[in-house]
């Protein structure tokens, strides 16, 4: 057994694939050990974008210091280059400005240009109404990056009268370790304003709990099933290996919306897509097991316990069981993966578990694609999922391939 | 005595494992084999036999790797050549070879004449599809295989048909020397009867001018093979006239192992079965005196302190050993 | 010949046996479950209309579709009349176009989309996963990580991913659709320039995803067959190593063959996914749409196209592989 042991782990890739899913696990157990937020709380709003966010009231109660910092330079760079390229038709255009005198990469000068020359009012021929506006939307953007006087607070006294505070220079700062109300979110917020990443760990366990449940099942039909038609033979053993090729052949795909959208939302539970999921995809462990119990089926150490006259239980635990554990425990380690991947595919079709109380990766996926967080740029919503899956899957992959280098050695090359 | 058709001196040649470890498998090998003649070479699984065999062909690809050493054959030096020289002028034309195995030493997917047209291309590729069908139709009428096997794939061959097909596809160009790694150890005594019969007639017929026969099977080479050589830890230890190798072997080794076989002569019912002990020596690191010492009965100190020469005695027989004829026959007389 | 015909012979006939239990499945698996499917769909249809003539229609549809009141063998039986007609009832959410319309439009775009696709994606998966098996060395080592992480992604990450990359962020082709939302279908340059742009994530999509999975089968069986004894063989007749890495491809190809069927219907899984992600007109964004409006004619109908489908691919699978490998003759033989 330790001999065993020490030959998978020498084997590069099944140690790289358990290094990752032990990682992946140990974030599942550990992380909501130090964060105890309920991972579904809705505390943000739609797809907010990774960051700290600050407590603005803090900052305003907390003390400025003055920095000789030049604020506005650096507020400037955020103006995009398609506003400077428009920047600069527009001066080209109607400024006067000849095109060599301008340089979009040099912001400051570019403004510097727009402020002496820009007018609103200015005649603008060729250009529609609506053309207009966004220059002026522009040039209204710009006067408030620039715009370097104080700004002031007010709070409401006594009287209900609106009291000045002291103004607020653009140079001034807080230490944000004096804010005492902030919230980090690692990977923003998805549509419903759940932090992602709290969401991510708590739904990669539930997909885990979903990939180990329906492979389980998977793993035990497809073992009996194929022990049964491949020692056992004759005509059973054709009729097992009819119904797997049917079910190889029928798409488990269509299976699974079939019986997902018959069995109705109510009842999908996590539990129920998991069973669902794994009484659909154990063909191909039925298969390979059946196969390697043939090949078994006629080595002398099960024909001396024929001979010997020992029950079919303990024929099947003693002589067979044993020597195809090895391809089972593969088949175990695929069927999680792919367990998980049907649930995630399930889902976004919207046949997943009906559930509000825990979140999987496929809901989690569903949701993003329901709000397009694509479309709206809110990577951070989807592709730390689909990274997810992925990673899940690659890791139990190599697993099973190094399992493989070391089972046939025929492989290794 | 008639012209040599093969010689080969001091040839070396190893494996190359994936732990980039080294395996001297084949260790200062020569031999000579006249026109009409045929050697046996024998020994346990991993003397280094099968090794040779591939060493032997002169085109060498990975892990095996050549060292050193000339294999010379009907006077012409292929050690030096380019190795697609050799593959174009040499194998199958000069020199070919039966694999141990034939079950899979057939492309499954192939008709046995596109095989043979591939084989012909590869030496001529001007080689009209016509002739090649003829000369393969008459070749395996002439070797007594049903031409209807060429329209075959070699999963609808049984298993001796298979190894035969294998024997004619080989020698198809006529080569001058014939190397058969163990052709008939995987089939039925049937089988193995006709193969025999069949390489026998090879020679016979003058399609083949010599022959290097391998196997574990001592009575085999007494009945094929007009000499035999033994070889222990990829070196000869002993070589001579099958006659005189299996009635009256010299090195302890082939004592040991002659002893171990019982060969259907007279008087053979009341030899004893000897077993030699041990196994043979790891060949990632050859021990550096006489490479049997650690397994052999007359074993003396000094035997492990150098390497033991290749010695000659009587008519071109060799033995390698550090004890004189005369020391071991007074040894042997003991029993 | 006589071998192929007894092979071909049994093969199609195990098809349409196969094609037989599908369709059964695929009309009794809604009517097995607990309670009354049929008036639970019907009321989950129902949920969210007002108009007490448009529920009462619902009802009557239902009724009429599913033969409630008649014994379940004769509801099969008017099931399989039906389909054979190419009636599958009128669709719920597009009423009243009829579900054989919404699908007779849907399967073109589906087929022209997976079909080269998976092909295209077998081909150069088994290409590159050759290669790496001959080549070997640093390029394999390299590129083997990246051909196992692309066959793990799932196939919806994989589009999501392009979708998101190449139509959100660089803006080069379209993120959703099948041509430009403002054209009408015809048969001009304009339109034809239009699918083929909205043709470019979707289809790339399905073949990254095909391409990792197929490579690392051709990869190992290309090494296994590279370690051959008639490789060996071969070499010793003098032929050369272009030519017999020819026979070693050819063998390994076969098994990926078997391979290709026995994945398709995966495959196809994953590609309707895919689709969906685009809006792609086909199927995919058919049954999205129908599970998300429970419309059950649609929903039937389009898992049962999408069985035949698969079901039809793989018999020209096998049927192609009767005649690339010659072992399956000579089995028919004996």
């Amino acid at each position: 057994m330790n001999n065993l042991l020490k030959q998978v782990f020498r084997s590069s890739r099944f140690t790289i694939g358990f290094v990752i899913f032990i990682i992946m696990f140990i974030t599942i157990i550990f992380y909501p050990l130090f964060v105890r937020d309920d991972p579904l709380a809705m505390i943000g709003g739609l797809f907010n974008k990774p960051g700290t966010y600050i407590s603005v009231s803090d900052v305003l109660n907390t003390d400025y210091i003055d920095l000789k910092i030049d604020t506005s330079a650096a507020k400037l760079k955020s103006i995009s280059i398609e506003d400077r390229q428009s920047m600069a038709d527009w001066l080209v255009k109607f400024g006067n400005i000849k095109k060599s005198e301008i340089n979009i990469n040099d912001i400051a000068a570019l403004v510097k240009l727009w402020n002496e020359n820009y007018s609103a009012a200015a005649a603008q021929t060729g250009l529609l109404y609506a053309e207009k506006q966004q220059y002026i939307r522009l040039n209204n953007q710009i006067n408030k990056l620039i715009n370097s006087g104080d700004q002031y607070i007010a709070t409401k006294d006594d009287n209900g009268q609106l009291v000045e505070k002291d103004p607020v220079s653009p140079r001034a700062f807080v230490n944000s370790k004096d804010i005492i109300n902030k919230k980090t979110f690692v990977l923003g917020t998805d549509n419903f304003g759940r932090d992602v990443l709290t969401e991510l760990v708590a739904a990669t366990g539930t997909s885990l709990k979903i990939g180990l449940v329906a492979g389980t099942i998977a793993t035990f039909i497809g073992l009996l099933l194929g022990l049964l038609a491949g020692y056992v033979g004759g005509t059973l053993d054709d009729f097992i290996l009819f119904i797997t090729n049917l079910f190889t052949v029928i798409p488990s795909f269509i299976l699974l919306v079939l019986i997902s959208f018959s069995v109705g939302q109510s009842a999908r539970g996590v539990m129920l897509t998991a069973s669902i999921i794994g009484l659909t995809s154990w063909p191909w462990t039925a298969r390979s097991v059946r196969s390697q119990v043939i090949s078994l089926r006629n080595r002398d150490h099960v024909n001396l316990s024929k001979l010997s006259g020992h029950s079919l239980h303990k024929i099947i635990f003693t002589d067979i069981l044993p020597y195809v554990a090895s391809y089972v425990v593969m088949a175990f380690i695929l069927q999680i993966s792919s367990g998980i991947l049907s649930e995630a595919q399930l889902s976004m079709l919207g046949l997943g578990p009906a559930t509000t109380k825990v979140s999987t990766l496929g809901l989690m996926m569903n949701w993003a694609m329901q709000y397009k967080a694509p479309i709206a740029g809110a990577w951070w919503a989807f592709l730390p999922v689909i990274l997810a899956i992925t990673l899940i899957s690659f890791s139990l992959n190599l697993m099973n391939t190094g399992l493989d280098q070391v089972f046939n050695p025929q492989l290794r090359d | 005595m008639g012209k040599i058709i093969l010689k080969v001196n001091n040839l070396n040649t190893k494996y190359i494992t994936r732990q980039r470890e080294n395996i001297f498998a084949v260790n200062d090998v020569s031999l000579e084999i006249e026109e009409g003649k045929s050697l046996g070479i024998a020994g346990e699984s991993g003397c280094g036999k099968s090794t040779l065999a591939l060493s032997l062909m002169g085109y060498y690809f990975a892990p095996l790797h050549y060292i050193s050493g000339d294999i010379i054959i009907d006077g012409k030096n292929i050690s030096g050549m380019k190795p697609d020289d050799v593959r174009k002028q040499i194998l199958g034309n000069e020199i070919a070879y039966i694999p141990q195995s034939a079950m899979n030493a057939l492309n499954p997917t192939q008709k046995i004449i596109s095989l043979i047209e591939d084989v012909i291309h590869a030496h001529n590729p001007k080689a009209a599809k016509k002739d090649i069908y003829d000369l393969a139709k008459e070749r395996f009428e002439l070797l007594g295989l049903p031409s209807e096997v060429l329209q075959k794939h070699p999963v609808e061959l049984s298993g001796g048909m298979k190894q035969r097909t294998v024997i004619a596809i080989s020698t198809i160009l006529s080569p001058k020397v014939l190397i058969a790694d163990e052709p008939s150890s995987a089939l039925d005594v049937t089988s193995q009867k006709m193969v025999i019969k069949m390489l026998k007639s090879l020679m016979q017929k003058g399609l083949i001018k010599s022959m290097i026969f391998i196997t574990h099977e001592l009575p085999l080479l007494y009945n094929v093979t007009d000499d035999i050589m033994v070889m222990y830890a990829g070196q000869i230890v002993e070589k001579g006239t099958a006659r005189e190798m299996v009635f009256d072997p010299m090195h302890p080794y082939s004592k040991g192992l002659m002893g171990s076989i019982i060969v259907p002569e007279a008087g053979s019912k009341n030899r004893k079965l000897i077993a030699i002990p041990g196994t043979p020596p790891n060949l990632k690191h050859p021990p550096e005196g006489c490479r049997f010492a650690e397994r052999c009965r007359y074993v003396k100190p000094e035997c492990k302190m150098n390497g033991v020469p290749l010695k000659k005695f009587g008519e071109g027989r060799m033995y390698r050993c550090i004890c004189s004829i005369e020391e071991l026959k007074e040894a042997y007389g003991d029993e | 010949m006589k071998g192929y015909k007894k092979y071909y012979t049994k093969k199609i006939i195990w098809y349409v046996i196969t094609l037989v239990i599908a369709v059964i499945l695929n009309f009794l698996l809604p009517r097995l479950m607990p309670g009354d499917p049929v008036s639970a769909i019907a009321a989950r249809t129902a949920v969210g209309m007002t108009s007490q003539t448009a529920i009462q229609k619902v009802y009557e549809d239902y009724v009429k579709a599913f033969g409630i009141d008649k014994p379940i063998y004769v509801q099969f039986f008017n099931y399989i009349t039906n389909a054979l007609k190419g009636n599958f009832g009128v669709s719920f959410i597009y009423y009243p176009r009829t579900v054989s319309d919404i699908l007779a439009r849907s399967i073109w775009w589906t087929v022209c989309l997976q079909l080269p696709a998976i092909i295209v994606g077998w081909l150069l998966g088994n290409i590159l996963g050759a290669v790496a098996a001959y080549i070997k060395g640093a390029w394999d080592k390299a590129v083997l990580p990246v051909f196992l992480f692309l066959s793990n992604m799932p196939a919806f990450g994989m589009a999501i991913i392009l979708q998101f990359f190449f139509a959100v962020y660089l803006k080069w082709f379209p993120a959703s659709l099948g041509y430009g939302y403002d054209m009408i279908p015809n048969l001009s340059l304009k339109f034809i320039g239009s699918i083929i742009y909205h043709y470019q994530l979707p289809f790339w999509s399905i073949v990254l995803i095909t391409i990792g999975g197929q490579a690392i089968g051709m990869r190992s069986m290309s090494i296994y067959e590279l370690n051959a004894d008639y490789v060996k063989y071969s070499r010793f007749l003098g032929i050369k190593d272009r030519k017999i890495v020819k026979y070693v491809f050819r063998n390994a190809m076969l098994p990926q063959i078997t391979g290709l069927a026995l994945s398709l219907g995966t495959m196809v899984g994953g590609a309707l996914v895919a689709e969906m992600i685009f809006s792609y007109p086909g199927l995919g964004t058919t049954l999205l749409s129908a599970i998300t409006g429970r419309d059950y004619p649609v929903i039937s109908a389009c898992t049962l196209i999408i069985t035949i489908m698969v079901l039809i691919a793989n018999l020209i699978v096998e049927i192609l592989y009767g005649f690339i490998d010659p072992r399956i003759k000579a089995a028919q033989q004996e």
